[in-house]
C-alpha cells in the first residue's frame, strides 16, 4: 500500500465527480426526493377511512353505535346506505372500505341482555389496511357492548417508543437504511465500470497500482459524497419530519459511516464483477435496493416472516441497520444493546471489500 | 545485445476460440518493432500478453527479463502500455491527466517537472496544458496518450494501433516522438493495421489470424515479392480482367483507378499464351512490390472467389451525378463546411480525404439530406438535398464505418430487413437480394448468424445491405477499417464493379494506399476543399516525382494550405 499512490487516485477521481455537476446533483437531490416520497407515502397509520352504515334499526341507540364509530378519527362517514344492494355497491366501488350493518331490532335485543349481531364488512383489498380497521371497528364495538360501567376489569393499553403509534416515526429511520443503500453503491458501481466502458481501466492495469490502492483511492471521493447523503437524510428526518432523537447523534453518525462504507463496497464489488454500466446499474438495484425495501425489516417485520425467509434476511446488511437505526433514534439506546448489529456490519464490509479486492484482478480477461 | 521481448511458444484462447498461437518473437533493444496485420490477427491479444495484464494459455513471455505471469508486477512498473481505446480521462486536463499518470508510477515531483516540459513541448502540447481532454483533437489526444506513458520513462513502450483515428499530420507527429524516443535506447513495439505506417518500423512481425506469418525489416519483406508484381495499363480494364481472372499463376488482380495489377505466385511466369492474348490490349510493366503484396504472398487467407461480371440491378442505377453549389454548413459560430463545390458524374469513384474533424462526415450528411446546409445548394442524382430529401434517401445508399448490421440475426435476415426498410416487398425484393446477395459473394451463408461472420464477410453483407435497393450513389464512410489486405482488395475490385455499372461511389478512408483505386481525390481541411483532383494531378500540382506516396501528397496539400491560410 503505497498512500501517495492512492491519494493520485483520489484526487483525479474526485476531481472527475466535481467536473460533472449533474452525478454530484443527482447524487445529492435523490435521496432528499426518496426521503420524502417515502416519508409521506409509505404510512401504515389508519385514518379517515370511508365508511358506510346501514342502519336498519332506526333507534336511538343504533344511531349512538354509528356515532361511536364516526366519532373516532379513523373513520368518516362517507354515506348513509338505504338498502343492502345499496352497500355493496358502495363496497364494490370502492367509496366505502368499511361497512356497518345495524339489524332491525339492534336496540330491543340490546335492552333485553339478548344477543345484538351486527354486521362489519371490511374491504380486504389491501390486507394489512384490514386488519387494522378490522381491529378498530372491534374494539369501538367492543367498548360499545361493555359500555355498562359495573366492568370489573379495565384494560388500558399502552404504547411504547411509538407512542402515537405514527408510522412516520418507524417509516424514516427504516428509511435511514434503504436510502443509503440506494444510492452510495450507484456511485461506486458505475465509477469502476465506466472506466471499463471507456478504456482508461487499460492504463490502470498496466501501472504499478494494486487493486487495493486503486479501489482506496477510487472509495474516498464518494465516501465523502455519501457522508454528506447520509447528513441530509438523518437532518431532514429529523427536522422535518420530527422524528424524535433519543440516542446520541454521534453515535449514529459513526455507525453509519460504516454502514455507507458497507454499501459502497457493494458497490465497486459489483463493478469489479461487470462490464457494462447498464449490467451495473441493474445489478446494483437487485442487490441493494429491491432486498432493502423487502426484506430490511423497514416495511414489513422480519418476525412475521416464514423462517427461510428470515434466514435469507439475515445476507442484506440493510436489516441490520434498520435495527441499528431506529434503536438509537427510538430507544436511545447504543453499543451496549446494538453491538451485535453493529459487528455483523463491520464484518459484512470488511468482507465486501475483500471480495471486490480479490475479483479485480488487474487483468483484461 | 540483449532481448527485450522473447516468447517461447505464446498462445491465447479465450473459451474455445484460438486467438493467438505458437508466438516466438525477439524483440532486440533499442529497435522499433512492428506488428503488422487486420483486425481479429491478435496483435491486441498479444500487446496485452506483453504488457502482462492478460495471462497466456500457452507458452511463455519474458519482458525486460521478467516473466509476465509469475512478475506481472514487474512488468507493470516497467513498460508503458497504451490499448487501442482513448486512456484519458476526460474531464482532466491535459496536465492533469499527465500528472495522474505519474503519481500512480511514483515519478518524483521534480523529475515530473523536467520530463513533462520537455513530452509536452516535444508533443506540441504546451499550449493547451488547462484543457480538459476531451475537448482535445483525435490527434492531440493520442499524443497525450503517448506522453503520459513516456512520463516515467519505461525502458519499453508497447503502442496498440497508435495511429488509430489520427489524420496523417498527427500521425506524423507522433512517429518523430518515437523516433527520438528509439534514439534515446528505449524498445518500441507498436501494432497497426496500415502498410504505409508498418514500412516506419525496424522490423515487422506480420501477424494473421493468430499466427505470426514472418518478421524481418520492411525492405526483405518487400524483396519477397520482388519480380511478382506487375502493373497493366489498358484502355480496355474488363476484356483484360477477362483474360486474367482464371490463370492459375496469378495469385492476385488488384483494379486501380487507371490500371490494374497483378501478383504472380511465387516462382510463376504468365504463359506465354496468355501474354498473346493480352499483346495488343495491354502494356506490362514490373512494378515495385510494397508490403501489402508481401503479406498477401504469405497470408494464409484464402481468397474469396473474384466478384460476377457486373450484372444490372433491379432498380435504375443510373444517373447518379453528385453537384454541390458553394455549399456551407455551419454550427453556431463554427463552420463545419466551408463553401464546397464539386460536380462528380455518374459512374465516377471519388475518394474523400481529410484529417479529422475536416468537414469530411458532415459533408457526406448533407448529400444524404440527413443535414440541411446552412449556404449554397447540392444536387445528388437530379435531386435538391435541400427540396426534395425525403425522396433522395430512396436513390442514394450508405455504409457507415460501424456495419450497422444486426449480430443476431442472419444473414439473410439482415438482407430481408433492409430490403423491407427501403419498401420492396414481395418478387423484388427477392430479386434484390439475390441480386445484391449475388454481387457481394455471400450467395451460400444466408443461414448464418452475422455475430459468428469474419469481418470481411460483415463488410460485403453491409455493403449488400446499402444497395439492395439500386442506388445511383453510394457513399461509403470507411468502409474497409479493419479488414485483411486481401479482402480489402476484393472489396476495392467490388466498388468498381459497381462503379462500372453506372454507381457513383463517394468514399471516405484512412488508408492512404488505398487512394490509388479512386478515379479523382478530394482532399479537406478545416472545412474547405484544399484539392481536388486525380492522384497524378495532385502529385503535379505539388511537383512531386511520379512515385511519391500517397501520404507524401496528402501532406503536401495540407501544408501548402496551411501556408496560404497563414500568409
Amino acid at each position: 500500500m503505497n498512500p501517495k499512490r492512492i491519494a493520485a487516485v483520489a484526487t483525479k477521481e474526485a476531481k472527475e465527480v466535481l467536473r460533472d455537476p449533474i452525478t454530484v446533483g443527482v447524487a445529492l437531490i435523490m435521496p432528499l426526493v426518496m426521503l420524502l416520497l417515502f416519508g409521506y407515502a409509505i404510512t401504515l397509520d389508519v385514518d379517515d377511512i370511508p365508511m358506510g352504515v346501514l342502519d336498519q334499526d332506526r333507534t336511538p341507540t343504533s344511531r349512538q353505535l354509528s356515532e361511536a364509530f364516526t366519532a373516532s378519527e379513523t373513520f368518516r362517514l362517507e354515506r348513509e346506505l338505504s338498502d343492502p344492494q345499496a352497500m355493496e355497491r358502495a363496497l364494490q366501488h370502492g367509496e366505502i372500505r368499511l361497512a356497518l350493518v345495524i339489524p332491525p331490532g339492534f336496540e330491543r335485543a340490546l335492552a333485553r341482555h339478548e344477543p345484538s349481531p351486527v354486521q362489519l364488512l371490511v374491504d380486504g383489498i389491501y390486507s394489512a389496511t384490514a386488519t387494522l380497521v378490522g381491529g378498530h371497528a372491534l374494539a369501538i364495538t367492543g367498548s360499545f357492548g361493555h359500555a355498562a360501567p359495573s366492568s370489573a376489569l379495565h384494560l388500558e393499553t399502552r404504547v411504547w417508543y411509538n407512542p402515537s403509534l405514527s408510522s412516520v416515526h418507524t417509516v424514516v429511520p427504516g428509511l435511514y437504511a434503504v436510502i443509503l443503500m440506494a444510492f452510495p453503491p450507484l456511485l461506486t458501481a458505475l465509477a469502476l465500470v465506466r472506466e471499463k466502458e471507456s478504456g482508461t481501466i487499460a492504463q490502470i492495469y498496466a501501472s504499478p497500482l494494486s487493486s487495493v490502492e486503486f479501489l482506496a483511492g477510487k472509495l474516498m471521493p464518494y465516501a465523502i459524497i455519501a457522508f454528506v447523503q447520509m447528513a441530509m437524510v438523518i437532518g431532514v428526518g429529523f427536522l422535518w419530519f420530527g422524528v424524535p432523537f433519543r440516542g446520541s447523534v454521534a453515535f449514529l453518525l459513526a455507525i453509519s459511516l460504516l454502514y455507507v462504507l458497507c454499501t459502497l463496497g457493494i458497490g465497486l464489488l459489483v463493478s469489479a464483477v461487470t462490464h457494462t454500466q447498464l449490467v451495473a446499474l441493474l445489478a446494483v438495484l437487485i442487490v441493494t435496493l429491491m432486498p432493502s425495501l423487502l426484506f430490511s425489516g423497514m416495511l414489513f417485520p422480519i418476525f412475521t416472516m416464514p423462517y427461510v425467509v428470515q434466514l435469507y434476511t439475515l445476507a442484506f446488511p440493510g436489516r441490520y441497520f434498520v435495527d441499528i437505526s431506529r434503536g438509537v433514534v427510538l430507544k436511545g439506546v447504543g453499543l451496549e444493546v446494538l453491538w451485535p448489529s453493529i459487528a455483523i456490519v463491520a464484518v459484512y464490509t470488511l468482507l465486501v471489500f475483500a471480495l471486490a479486492v480479490w475479483r479485480l484482478k488487474k487483468k483484461v480477461a | 545485445m540483449t532481448a527485450a521481448i522473447r516468447t517461447t511458444g505464446l498462445g491465447r484462447r479465450f473459451a474455445s476460440r484460438q486467438v493467438l498461437t505458437g508466438v516466438e518473437l525477439d524483440v532486440r533493444q533499442g529497435e522499433i518493432f512492428g506488428l503488422l496485420g487486420p483486425d481479429g490477427a491478435g496483435k491486441t491479444t498479444l500487446m496485452q500478453l506483453l504488457a502482462a495484464i492478460l495471462d497466456p494459455s500457452e507458452g511463455q513471455a519474458e519482458v525486460l527479463g521478467f516473466d509476465t505471469v509469475r512478475q506481472a508486477a514487474e512488468v507493470n512498473a516497467r513498460v508503458g502500455y497504451m490499448s487501442q481505446e482513448f486512456t484519458l480521462y476526460d474531464r482532466l486536463s491535459v496536465l492533469e491527466n499527465l500528472q495522474f499518470a505519474a503519481r500512480i508510477r511514483d515519478v518524483a515531483p521534480d523529475g515530473f517537472r523536467r520530463r513533462s516540459r520537455e513530452l509536452l513541448a516535444m508533443a506540441g502540447l504546451q499550449d493547451v496544458l488547462d484543457r480538459p481532454a476531451g475537448k482535445l483533437s483525435g490527434g492531440m489526444r493520442k499524443k497525450l496518450s503517448l506522453c503520459a506513458n513516456l512520463i516515467h520513462a519505461p525502458p519499453l513502450l508497447l503502442l496498440d494501433e497508435l495511429s488509430l483515428g489520427v489524420d496523417p499530420v498527427s500521425r506524423r507527429d507522433l512517429w518523430r516522438l518515437l523516433r527520438r524516443y528509439r534514439d534515446d535506447g528505449s524498445t518500441v513495439v507498436v501494432s497497426t493495421p496500415y502498410m504505409d505506417e508498418a514500412e516506419y518500423c525496424d522490423r515487422l512481425a506480420f501477424l494473421d489470424q493468430g499466427w505470426v506469418l514472418a518478421v524481418d525489416s520492411p525492405a526483405q519483406l518487400r524483396a519477397r515479392v520482388q519480380g511478382r508484381i506487375y502493373d497493366v495499363r489498358t484502355a480496355m480494364s474488363a476484356a483484360v480482367q477477362a483474360i486474367l481472372r482464371d490463370v492459375p499463376e496469378v495469385l492476385n488482380l488488384q483494379w486501380l483507378a487507371d490500371r490494374l495489377r497483378i501478383q504472380l505466385h511465387a516462382g510463376a511466369d504468365l504463359p506465354p499464351a496468355i501474354l498473346a492474348r493480352l499483346r495488343g490490349l495491354a502494356t506490362l510493366a514490373s512494378a515495385a512490390p510494397g508490403l501489402e503484396e508481401a503479406f498477401i504472398a504469405l497470408s494464409t487467407a484464402q481468397a474469396p472467389a473474384a466478384p460476377p461480371p457486373v450484372t444490372p440491378a433491379v432498380t435504375e442505377t443510373q444517373g447518379g451525378e453528385v453537384r454541390a453549389e458553394r455549399l456551407s454548413v455551419r454550427f453556431g459560430d463554427f463552420t463545419a463546411v466551408d463553401r464546397v463545390s464539386v460536380s462528380v458524374s455518374p459512374g465516377e469513384v471519388i475518394g474523400w480525404l481529410g484529417p479529422n474533424g475536416a468537414g469530411k462526415t458532415t459533408l457526406i450528411r448533407v448529400f444524404c439530406g440527413l443535414l440541411m446546409p446552412s449556404d449554397g445548394e447540392a444536387f445528388v442524382a437530379g435531386l435538391s438535398v435541400t427540396a426534395q430529401a425525403q425522396a433522395l434517401r430512396g436513390r442514394i445508399g450508405y455504409m457507415s464505418q460501424r456495419f450497422s448490421l444486426y449480430p443476431d440475426l442472419t444473414v439473410a435476415e439482415n438482407l430481408r430487413f433492409f430490403a423491407g426498410a427501403y419498401g420492396l416487398g414481395g418478387m423484388r425484393r427477392r430479386q434484390a437480394i439475390e441480386w445484391a446477395s449475388g454481387m457481394t459473394a455471400l450467395t451460400g451463408m444466408e443461414t448464418r448468424r452475422v455475430s459468428e461472420l469474419s469481418a470481411a464477410v460483415r463488410q460485403r453483407l453491409a455493403l449488400a445491405c446499402s444497395i439492395l435497393h439500386g442506388p445511383a450513389v453510394l457513399f461509403l464512410d470507411e468502409p474497409t477499417s479493419g479488414v485483411d489486405p486481401l479482402n480489402r482488395q476484393r472489396f476495392w475490385q467490388l466498388i468498381q464493379t459497381l462503379a462500372s455499372g453506372g454507381m457513383t461511389v463517394f468514399v471516405t478512408t484512412h488508408y492512404l494506399e488505398e487512394a490509388s483505386y479512386c478515379h479523382r481525390l478530394g482532399l479537406m481541411h478545416q472545412g474547405r476543399l484544399v484539392a481536388l483532383g486525380t492522384l497524378e494531378q495532385l502529385r503535379q500540382a505539388l511537383r512531386l516525382p511520379a512515385d511519391a506516396g500517397m501520404e507524401a501528397v496528402f501532406l503536401g496539400h495540407l501544408e501548402r494550405t496551411q501556408r496560404e491560410l497563414a500568409s
